[in-house]
């Protein structure tokens, strides 16, 4: 049984947002009157309405209270806004919590918000010896590791440049050298991911496992790719609205929260006709897109076959139709237009369906936009925009994160073979 | 289980106490005062042409300007047989550690935003580093000041006396660092929050030159009106300065306990409430 790197007992957090003005020093003079000399309770305390829309109060974390094993690596994930950035500064010791406390045990060195407070005007050779110094190390302790996090973050040829004339990718590689390589106790990530490219994003997980696989060492890391933090972390924590939503095994809280998180309209549906999207020769039913997942809860990823299934009313007797069905990028690109053979209908409701492949789309968000045509190529109604989805990246066993470009990631098969073992 | 409990444990609450003070802390980061130190020194000299002849250069040409203007022009009497040259010069150094303390102070919060949001340390050590160049950057000046002294007495024949008063020198630097650094800091919590009084301490800080002795001494203002000199805190300091090295100067006892009284309060009070708001201000900068 290994002991709690951290505890984190009943932690809220308020921000008062909007203007501090004048307004802001009656409000403090009278909190201190009421507080500190009547002893009474904060008067801006847990109020629920709030009188002048221009400030108001924002609780960034409310209740929050969660261990963290030594040894653990804690993926923090959440939409944003949702608090984890300012979970990881309170852990941090950069900002108070407004109510609880974090108990903890050892150094802790973060890299929040893609910066570790370095000082712009001074060299990275200097910075590295600051931020060593801030972890309360000594020279020579800083000296053991120098080469190692020279090594790491590839910058020997601009040791001696300013900090300010890095590229933000040189910038962030460094950053992260300096407080992975010096021996924190308690490690915090804050979403480095995000600016290096592939190659650094393999060595910052790479390094990152070894902290906590191998030296046994806390990692906190926050990331949008959720991939990576299946990855790296053994343990997950999901925030909603400064709330914790769940906390467990990694994968499955990674899983409750995309399944969550996926804003999309899959289900539109019209019981009274004059109100249904249409005109005086079509008009919907109903239209929604059933994706094929074994679990109702699992997340929605590019390895799941979609069905768009719709109805609609025709007026219409005798008539040929055709549908097709477009799919747009959220960008606005088409990515198809898959049209159907013409077939003759008569008057009454008329159903449909269309199946898209799993392991077709990339990850991103998508429209669905159907139109329906007489007589081959005469539109009788273009239904725009009526199914919007996201999908997940999924990646697997790939262990790399960046982007991966293309509107479509099939999956054809290869065929790759040696032809002869010399070279000409 | 050894290592893990050398480990130092920590706890992070919400309350901040006004002695929430430990000098222990304090001292774990004495390397990281030490770099900052260095640091100030060297960033101040980037991408200028002189580099830090400036140190001197800045106040050898305020020197000249007051001693044609003040000297020549308006002729403020200074008293006595001092050469004009070393009265404002010693005036001027003096006035100019504790201006630029003061300033730099006051915006510790402002100027440090980005580093203290980004890591912890204990938050005193940025004005105490920030004033310990600037006492560096004043021993400097002071060597001019000393050789300066040094040409007067062989080459123009002015008399220097050494008195007991020299010995009072080292004192009244101190006090005059402390002094800009506690209400400097003092103004820094109160600016963070309330970000227009930073015009206020600007006005504050050009009027309390004039109701110094920078450039006129103490003897030169009327009877009735010295109290307002005297009020200051400072001009006992600068009249004790220039006593010390120069050999002229009006210091009574009461004055330099006023001073030294004043310099102590205002360090406690600010330090403590900068115990008490310093892990706060982060929120409201």
């Amino acid at each position: 049984m290994s002991e709690n790197a951290i505890e984190v007992e009943n932690i809220s957090k308020l921000y008062n947002l909007g203007k501090i003005g004048s307004g802001s020093l009656r409000r403090d003079m009278n909190r201190w009157w009421k507080n500190a000399v009547l002893k009474k309770d904060d008067p801006y305390f847990l109020t629920e309405q709030q009188p002048n829309p221009a400030s108001f109060d924002l609780w960034a974390l409310k209740n929050i209270s969660f261990e963290v094993k030594q040894g653990d690596a804690l993926g923090i994930i959440g939409s944003n806004g949702s608090g984890k950035t300012t979970l990881l500064k309170i852990i941090s010791r950069i900002v108070k919590p407004t109510t609880g406390f974090v108990k903890g045990r050892g150094k802790v060195s973060s890299i929040l918000e893609v910066g570790t407070g370095f000082h712009s005007e001074l060299t990275g050779r200097e910075n590295i010896f600051i931020s060593g110094y801030t972890l309360g190390m000594n020279k020579r302790e800083i000296l053991q590791k120098f080469d190692e996090i020279v090594d790491f973050s590839g910058i020997e040829k601009f040791l001696d440049t300013p900090v300010k004339r890095y590229s933000s990718g040189m910038y962030v590689r460094l950053a992260f050298a300096v407080v992975a390589h010096l021996e924190p106790d308690i490690l915090i990530v804050d979403e480095v991911l995000a600016v290096g490219d592939a190659d650094f994003q393999k060595k910052c997980l790479g390094k990152m496992r070894d902290v906590s696989q191998k030296e046994g060492r806390t990692v906190l890391f926050v990331s949008h790719f959720t991939q990576a933090i299946i990855n790296l972390c053994n343990k997950a924590l999901w925030l909603k609205q400064g709330q914790l939503q769940d906390i467990g095994e990694c994968a499955s809280v990674v899983n409750k929260y995309l399944g969550s998180v996926q804003q999309f309209n899959l289900k539109q549906d019209w019981d009274n006709i004059n109100d249904a999207p249409g005109n005086d020769l079509i008009r919907f039913k109903k239209i929604e897109l059933i994706p094929h997942l074994e679990n109702p809860e699992d997340p929605l990823d590019i390895r799941v076959p979609l069905t768009i299934r719709f109805k609609f009313w025709n007026f219409t007797d005798d008539i040929s139709l055709a549908i097709g069905l477009h799919l747009f990028t959220y960008s606005g690109e088409c990515i198809f237009d898959n049209q159907s053979l013409s077939a003759t209908f008569n008057k009454g409701l008329i159903e449909g369906e269309c199946t898209i492949p799993g392991n077709f789309l990339n990850d991103g968000s998508y429209f669905v936009s159907i139109v329906i045509n007489r007589d081959t190529s005469i539109q009788m109604y273009y239904f725009e925009e009526c199914i919007a989805f996201d999908l997940e990246d999924y990646r697997g066993e790939i262990k790399w994160y960046g982007k991966w470009i293309g509107a479509v990631r099939p999956r054809f098969p290869f065929k790759i073979e040696q032809t002869s073992f010399k070279i000409e | 289980m050894l290592s893990s409990e050398k480990k130092n444990t920590w706890v992070i609450g919400s309350k901040s106490s006004y002695f929430d003070f430990s000098l222990q802390e304090l001292l774990a980061y004495q390397h990281l005062l030490f770099r900052l130190v260095k640091k100030e020194f060297l960033v101040n000299y980037q991408q200028t042409l002189l580099g830090p002849l400036w140190l001197l250069f800045q106040p050898v040409l305020t020197t000249v300007t007051y001693v044609f203007v003040f000297n020549k022009i308006i002729g403020v009497p200074i008293g006595g047989t001092l050469p004009p040259v070393l009265f404002y010069f010693s005036g001027i150094i003096l006035w100019n550690f504790f201006s630029e303390s003061f300033t730099g102070n006051s915006k510790i919060f402002r100027d440090n935003i980005h580093i203290f949001s980004k890591v912890y340390f204990p938050r005193l050590i940025v004005p105490l580093a920030l004033t310990i160049t600037q006492f560096l950057r004043f021993l400097i000046q002071l060597m001019l000041l000393v050789l300066l002294l040094a040409y007067f007495s062989f080459f123009r024949g002015f008399s220097l006396t050494i008195s007991w008063y020299l010995l009072a020198v080292p004192f009244v630097i101190i006090l005059v660092g402390m002094l800009s650094m506690s209400i400097g800091l003092f103004f820094s919590i109160i600016t963070a929050k309330y970000r227009d009084l930073t015009n206020f301490v600007d006005i504050l800080l050009r009027v309390t030159m004039f109701i110094t002795p920078v450039i006129y001494p103490l003897s030169a203002v009327k009877e009735s009106i010295r109290w307002v000199v005297q009020l200051n805190p400072l001009s006992s300091l600068f009249e004790l300065f220039r006593l010390g090295l120069l050999g002229e100067g009006t210091v009574t006892l009461p004055q330099v306990a006023y001073s030294v009284g004043f310099m102590l309060l205002s360090f406690i009070l600010t330090i403590l409430l900068f115990n008490k708001q310093g892990g706060k201000l982060i929120d409201v900068i």
